[in-house]
């Protein structure tokens, strides 16, 4: 059962290029949000939209894998919940292949890891995979 | 982010009510049965019934003097809505950085 979202994208830029667009809180906030990131494990930073997203740099490896965890507060109550982001950079011909998995939705692992029993509700919970974007 | 995503969050944040839910995916049971399973007061074990009530996660049915409780799909399918849009979000953030790249390189370029 998949809960995870999986995404992979070619762009034309190099890898290094790409590199710059995900760790350049600058360049970030052309595309993503507005960022205090830095490219260091155990960094603490915030991605800020119309939420707070409080993240950890878990893993810097340049030009290839970049990996941060991400908690997100409720709106609502402003309790948060945990999730993790993983980038990876692979060059391919002339340009870069970018693949993006979110996954570790830590109040979800209980729930979907699960495999018994979800004949009625379980249905929907397997389709948390998405398909992939080339 | 929308703001009806994160209370289905609340209620299996908490690590009972995943084992409450659990529970009773494998078959309906009444409150008191629910209970016997959990080192908590029965007005505690309520109180997570009525959350989860609440959120959509369960329905509950009276037979004679027993409360049943069966889990039920409405919760689940915010879940689902949850990740959905996470994923939305992601690939409308992606196309941008496309975009944004493809329009620096071409103004590099001149």
């Amino acid at each position: 059962m998949q809960k995870e979202i999986r995404q992979t994208w070619f762009f034309h830029q190099s890898p290094e290029e790409v590199w710059d667009y995900l760790t350049k809180p600058e360049l970030l906030a052309l595309w993503l949000m507005k960022t205090d990131f830095q490219p260091v494990v155990g960094h603490k930073f915030r991605f800020v939209c119309s939420v707070i997203n409080d993240c950890e740099v878990l893993e810097v490896n340049p030009y290839k894998k970049l990996s941060y965890s991400w908690r997100t507060n409720s709106v609502s109550t402003g309790k948060p919940f945990d999730s993790k982001v993983v980038w990876t950079l692979t060059q391919k011909g002339d340009g870069t292949e970018l693949q993006l998995v979110h996954d570790g939705f830590t109040a979800l692992e209980d729930v979907t890891g699960h495999d018994e029993g979800w004949t009625r509700c379980g249905n929907r919970l397997a389709q948390l995979s998405s398909p992939v974007k080339q | 982010m929308t703001t009806q995503t994160p209370d289905v969050f609340q209620v299996v944040a908490d690590p009972s009510r995943r084992q409450m839910l659990m529970l009773l995916s494998k078959e309906s049971m009444t409150i008191n049965a629910l209970a016997e399973n959990f080192d908590m007061s029965r007005p505690a074990v309520s109180k997570h019934i009525k959350i989860m009530y609440n959120a959509g996660f369960i329905s509950i049915t009276d037979i004679g003097r027993e409360r049943h409780c069966t889990l039920k799909q409405d919760g689940f399918n915010q879940l689902q809505d949850f990740i959905d849009y996470f994923d939305k979000f992601w690939e409308t953030k992606l196309k941008k950085l496309a975009a944004v790249m493809n329009k620096r390189s071409s103004t590099n370029r001149k």
